[in-house]
């Protein structure tokens, strides 16, 4: 797999496709596991959509006692593995963005996985193919690239500059599985 | 104790060594100074050493990472804690009962996952009973008079029972009675997975199957063997033995090493309610006061990352884990979007990256376009 | 492992042991495209995949239509025919059903003549079955009384289109040109949650620095990009799309020749205009000045330009004058009939467009033809094979059936894919009127509001059991495929017709055998029409992608952009309007001193008869809300989640408050989605507009309260 979650919250129009289309998925049980809510409601009707970064060394598996998060050879960081999770949650504060979701029931955690069967054969995961507004996009490594030098020139020639301290808020949040 | 640990080259070397001297020592006492040793069980003996010397040695680098350890103290210091003493223990074991015994959280997943795993588990727990007791020559029976048996456990004579009884049935034929849980469990998980899409999306073949597998072997060719000399006049008996025998010592060497070894760590489970959630959650997010966690886990989720060298902490001293997953997705965003600072001009738009941001209702959007129609 | 299907390189996941069917949602006028997962085994539905290959929509899809699949095989299904006996439902056999509709169709037919039945179509069908409604209305019922839910839905922009370019194309332009345009100016559309996956291709004409000029009370998740929001107050179209034309003309963005060359009535409309200054414009509208003229900029330098709108602008009792003013923008600036710039409106239901031009309008036969020309009467009665005079005359439109019920010239309906206890204005008037009638037959395939007050209720299936076609929103004709054989004992709608024919002794009429008969037969029906479909078979729809009509013979390659040429009115020009202000139907009073809007959320169609037994959409919305301005709810002392009463003229009702700041601070705004008490359709009002005869749903006058906890009124 090379190919990246690439998400523009401007985009969203929070008609929430995504969380309807991640309850598809196989192995999803009929849950989502992405997230859309509004920035403030009262403010305006911006909405972001949220879902795992699969990041390199994930916080939620350094914070699991039973060791139960497991990584793909791909990079995809999978939902705790059922045999293992002993249900302490650990994961869903440990993880810095706020995306582990807990089932109280089957005492168990679960997660995004990129749609497994999908994206390990280079198909878009559910949210990112039903994504109306391409907020959510599942794209080659060198177009993400493309994307946030665009991006980066857009914000230059508005004349803000990006300096040290803040230039990673001038790229849009993409992630992903890709190799190096 | 530290000390005695710099005798080894590690922790895990350590356990290990008392593991096998406990062992060997046990057996001492069980067989009467080795008097009753069975040698028609050595090859088991050897797997059953093996098998705990690799337990061992997963267990002891599993409770080394900083997440486990973290755990495991606190479940030990509440269960020292004087004050909750009664409670936390009657958590432990009502946890125990619910989670392990009754494996409650599984049925939940599905009736049929819960049947197949609990004879699965039960069935293999009697199983690892009976054939340790019987290799380390922990327990025997001995023939007291032609019409009873006794039974001998660790050198000391317990239940007598008559020979041909009901229980005495129930004794002889315990590792058939678990063997069949087994083959059942094992033969639902198997349709399971080679049925259901759903656990085949992450399902790998060696690490989910594998087990499935080893396991049908041991069961089928212990069964065989029982209706070999019970039902064949012990038709190949010497060779389905052996089969058996090597099946089962396959299965010792591979258990601490696959997924079978969630077994062992399963009872950290108990802990859990009793560490975190006895009561109610009480610990209220830094942002928005939803209440979302206790104080003790999110106090242990802090220092197995700041163990682990996770640095979250933000800019005004808070960490990551104060905020509630919501709040915390949303701080992602708005940081994004440069929505986290409150504006200059609380009437003017929002000043944003991509110009495209919510620009408040009614009002004049600053983006870098330039309004030159007036011209 | 698994096999990639569908279009050389598109990858699909197909699942082992399961087929994909290539198909379209079953909702709205985008029609995405999607794939139905059925097992190969058991026949049964397993989900949906989406159709990355299909070119309008490439893949995406909304809620909706994600769950989509959830309403084929649901509980709720309707099983058998269901006959009401002492004031309840009894299960009972075709036979039965079909025998009790005979019996009361005779006797009514026979006592007051053949006009007191009365058939009220809907366009969420196929372009088979809305064609076969007509059909079975005039030449098996042989009534007048015959329309549809059109009325509610594309009746204004149906008449704006015919008045100015003298043909009813809902596109002027495929819409897979507009990521190229450079500028979009939509009025009355809340785009991003009402045609969710047309969002894409705004968006990506907004990547390439395309510009967007919203008209809407609110703040849509659409006019929060846009460059400019020209937030007017509800029923103010005409003044915004007149001050508009204003600042065009006045600035010199006219396309001189263009106007010269192929409009008429230029200088009348310049006259009509020259009145609307911006500052008036403001005065009317409540958008300020500054915003106008911006705006005005904005589109008139724009080289390629797209102008839209939707049920905002239209559903009004001016909603043919707007339609035409806004299309005026686009003629102004010479953008018909050229690449990714034309007029579109968006299409609500799933086959607005192909349903309104077979026949199921009051006043049309198939191939939008005239009933009132005899030419055409003499074409169809030939096709349909019945003496031309025994044609009906022209009917009446949808909401005056409902008056004809209670003047006693309808005393009986049969009521097909459409749900006015829902869906129409002034609903308890509505309800009076079905309670009054004689003999009421609804097909349906979940027991909706109006089911619920007939007399014979017969199990239609849903739209993925049943073959056909249907005209999507650019005028794009395309196939829907069944994907399983009908559940329990449900049947298409064009069977269910056929068979009441049969027992009708009109069997003849109908000699169907499966669903490409029908549309066979109106291919030649509409041969000849401005619909003209006769050069498009289901083959050549597989082949390519969908044929836009008009395509009149088979080697047509289809007309994706219209008006290349010249318009279809007699003289070829498109006519300009000429409109002067004229306030909506109900404007705030004393006693009413707020104005009501109504609209749509993104998880519910229609009546939401389908939606909201969804599990997932009605989670998402469980219940009507009114939403409004901090500042407005602080003038009345109601806080953010309390219960209101929104009460009008005509009616009252409790719903909870939503406070948001994107909105204007003198509107009330409360979506339409839900029947009985929970219907905002209560407080609406029926004011009709007089060409389009659609009802004004968007504006009129209300008062709000607020609830005190004592009063206890809450929705669980």
């Amino acid at each position: 797999m090379n190919k990246i979650m690439y998400l523009e919250f401007e985009r969203c129009i929070g008609c929430r496709a995504c969380l309807a289309a991640c309850r598809e998925c196989g192995d999803h049980e009929g849950t989502e596991r992405n997230y859309v809510d509004y920035v403030d409601f009262m403010e305006s009707r911006q909405t972001f959509p949220m879902m795992c970064m699969h990041c390199k060394d994930p916080a939620c598996a350094r914070v699991c006692p039973a060791n139960a998060i497991q990584i793909t050879e791909e990079g995809v960081v999978l939902s705790a593995s059922e045999e293992k999770c002993i249900g302490c949650r650990n994961c869903t504060f440990g993880c810095p963005f706020g995306i582990p979701k807990f089932d109280f029931d089957q005492n168990k955690m679960y997660k995004c996985d990129m749609c497994y069967d999908r994206s390990k054969h280079d198909i878009a995961p559910m949210c990112a193919s039903v994504c109306p507004s391409d907020a959510i996009r599942f794209i080659d490594y060198d177009e993400m690239q493309t994307l946030r030098r665009r991006r980066t020139q857009l914000n230059l020639v508005e004349g803000r500059k990006p300096s040290e301290q803040d230039k990673w808020q001038y790229v849009p949040e993409f992630f992903g599985v890709y190799t190096d | 104790m530290q000390q005695l640990e710099r005798s080894f080259y590690s922790k895990a070397s350590m356990y290990s060594f008392f593991v096998v001297t406990i062992l060997i020592f046990t057996m001492w006492i069980g067989t009467g100074q080795f008097a009753h040793v069975d040698m028609m069980l050595f090859g088991y003996l050897i797997g059953s050493i093996v098998f705990a010397l690799g337990i061992t040695g997963r267990m002891v680098s599993w409770s080394l990472r900083p997440a486990t350890q973290q755990i495991l103290k606190r479940s030990f210091q509440n269960l020292r804690t004087r004050s909750h003493k009664q409670r936390n223990i009657r958590a432990v074991l009502k946890t125990a009962f619910d989670n392990i015994i009754l494996q409650k959280f599984i049925f939940k997943r599905g009736v049929y996952r819960g049947m197949a795993h609990w004879l699965l588990a039960w069935g293999c727990i009697g199983s690892f009973a009976i054939t340790f007791g019987l290799t380390f020559g922990w327990m025997h029976f001995s023939l007291i008079d032609p019409e009873t048996y006794q039974i001998v456990v660790m050198g000391v004579p317990t239940i007598k029972m008559a020979a041909d009884g009901l229980f005495a049935e129930l004794v002889y034929n315990g590792l058939n009675i678990t063997a069949m849980m087994v083959l059942i469990g094992v033969t639902m998980a198997l349709i399971r997975r080679t049925t259901s899409p759903d656990a085949k999306v992450t399902q790998r073949v060696e690490f989910d199957l594998l087990p499935l597998y080893v396991l049908l072997a041991v069961t089928g060719t212990g069964l065989v063997l029982t209706l070999s000399y019970k039902f064949l006049g012990g038709f190949m008996h010497p060779q389905l033995s052996l089969l058996h025998q090597v099946t089962v010592v396959l299965f010792l060497v591979y258990f601490p090493f696959g997924k079978l070894f969630h077994l062992p760590i399963r009872p950290l489970a108990a802990g859990v309610p009793m560490n975190y959630r006895e009561t109610v959650d009480t610990r209220p997010c830094r942002s928005c006061g939803e209440i979302y966690s206790t104080d003790e886990q999110i106090i242990d989720v802090k220092g197995i990352l700041a163990a682990q060298q996770f640095d979250l902490q933000l800019a005004d001293g808070s960490y990551l884990s104060d905020y509630c997953p919501a709040c915390r997705r949303k701080m992602r965003v708005m940081k994004q979007m440069n929505l986290e600072q409150p504006p200059k001009d609380p009437y003017a738009p929002v000043e944003t990256m991509s110009g495209i941001q919510p620009p408040g209702f009614g009002r004049r959007r600053t983006s870098g376009e330039k309004e030159d129609y007036h011209e | 492992m698994s096999d990639y299907v569908v279009k050389e390189g598109t990858k699909n996941l197909q699942r082992a042991g399961e087929k994909l069917i290539t198909t379209h949602c079953s909702y709205c006028g985008m029609q995405c495209g999607m794939h139905i997962r059925v097992s190969e085994k058991t026949g049964k539905i397993k989900g949906v995949e989406p159709r990355y290959d299909w070119p309008v929509t490439l893949g995406k899809l909304c809620p909706k239509g994600v769950t989509a699949y959830q309403q084929i095989d649901h509980p709720d299904r309707i099983k058998r025919p269901l006959i009401k006996k002492n004031g309840a439902f009894v299960e009972s056999s075709w036979e039965e059903a079909l025998h009790v509709i005979k019996d009361n169709v005779t006797r009514l037919q026979q006592e007051s003549g053949p006009d007191a039945m009365s058939v009220f179509g809907g366009v969420s069908m196929t372009n088979e079955k809305c064609y076969l409604v007509g059909k079975y209305a005039r030449a098996v019922l042989g009534t007048r009384f015959i329309d549809y839910n059109g009325r509610f839905c594309m009746s204004s922009a149906a008449g704006g289109f015919l008045k100015t370019f003298g043909m009813d194309r809902g596109s002027t332009l495929p819409w897979t040109e507009l990521e190229h345009s450079d500028c979009f100016l939509m009025a009355g559309s809340n785009t991003a949650e009402c045609h969710p996956t047309s969002i894409q291709m705004f968006w990506k004409a907004r990547d390439r620095g395309a510009s967007m000029i919203v008209i809407d009370p609110r703040e849509t998740p659409t006019a929060r990009i846009a460059d400019v929001h020209l937030d007017l107050l509800p029923g103010t179209d005409s003044a915004l799309a007149n001050g508009l034309l204003h600042l065009i003309i006045k600035e010199g963005y006219v396309d001189e020749a263009y106007v010269e060359e192929r409009c008429a009535n230029f200088e009348e409309l310049k006259a009509q205009t020259a009145l609307f200054t911006p500052a008036y414009t403001s005065k009317i509208t409540g958008v300020s000045e500054e915003k106008i003229i911006r705006a005005a900029h904005l589109y008139g330098r724009a080289q390629k330009s797209v102008v839209m709108f939707a049920r905002g602008a239209e559903q009004q009792s001016k909603g043919v004058d707007n339609v035409t003013l806004y299309s005026a923008l686009a003629l102004l600036r010479g953008q018909i009939g050229k690449f990714a710039s034309g007029v579109a409106t968006f299409t609500g239901q799933g086959n607005g467009q192909g349903g309104r031009e077979h026949g199921q309008k009051s006043d049309l036969l198939p191939g939008y033809r005239k009933i009132t020309d005899p030419e055409a009467v003499k074409h169809i009665s030939g096709v349909w094979g019945i003496e031309p005079e025994a044609m009906p005359k022209p009917g009446v439109s949808a909401f005056e059936m409902f008056d004809e019920i209670q003047n006693g010239a309808i005393r009986g309906m049969h009521v097909i894919c459409s749900n006015p206890a829902v869906s129409a204005p002034n609903v308890e008037y509505v309800w009076d009127s079905l309670k009054k009638l004689d003999f009421l037959v609804v097909n349906d395939f979940f027991l909706s509001e109006t089911a619920e007050f007939a007399d014979v209720v017969l199990p239609a299936v849903s739209w993925a059991e049943d073959e056909g076609t249907t005209t999507n929103l650019e005028g794009r004709v395309i196939r829907i495929r069944k994907a399983v054989e009908p559940l329990h004992e449900s049947k298409p709608d064009w069977q269910i017709l056929k068979e009441i024919a049969q027992v009708l002794g009109k069997g003849y009429l109908f000699p169907y055998e499966k669903a490409e008969d029908i549309f066979n037969e109106f291919r030649l029906a509409t041969k000849g029409g401005k619909a003209d479909y006769y050069g498009i078979t289901y083959e050549r729809i597989d082949r390519e992608n969908g044929v836009f009509w008009p395509c009149p013979s088979l080697d047509h390659p289809g007309t994706p952009t219209v008006f290349k040429g010249r318009f279809e009115t007699p003289d070829g020009k498109a006519v300009l309007p000429s409109v002067p202000w004229q306030e909506p139907g109900e404007v705030p009073s004393e006693e009413f001193p707020l104005r009501l809007t109504t609209g749509r959320v993104v998880y519910h169609y229609l009546s939401g008869n389908q939606t909201r037994r969804i599990d997932f959409l009605r989670d998402q919305c469980p219940y009507p809300y009114v939403e409004m301005h901090p500042a407005l709810a602080s003038r009345y002392g109601i806080q953010d989640k309390e219960m209101a009463e929104i009460t009008t003229p005509r009616s009252s009702m409790t719903v909870e408050v939503k406070l948001t700041k994107a909105t204007r601070e003198d509107i009330l705004f409360i979506p339409y989605h839900w029947g009985k008490e929970l219907s905002v359709n209560k407080l609406t009002n029926a004011c009709l507009d007089p060409t389009s005869r659609m009802p004004e749903f968007k504006v009129c006058a209300a008062k709000i309260r607020r609830i005190t906890k004592k009063e206890g009124v809450s929705h669980e």
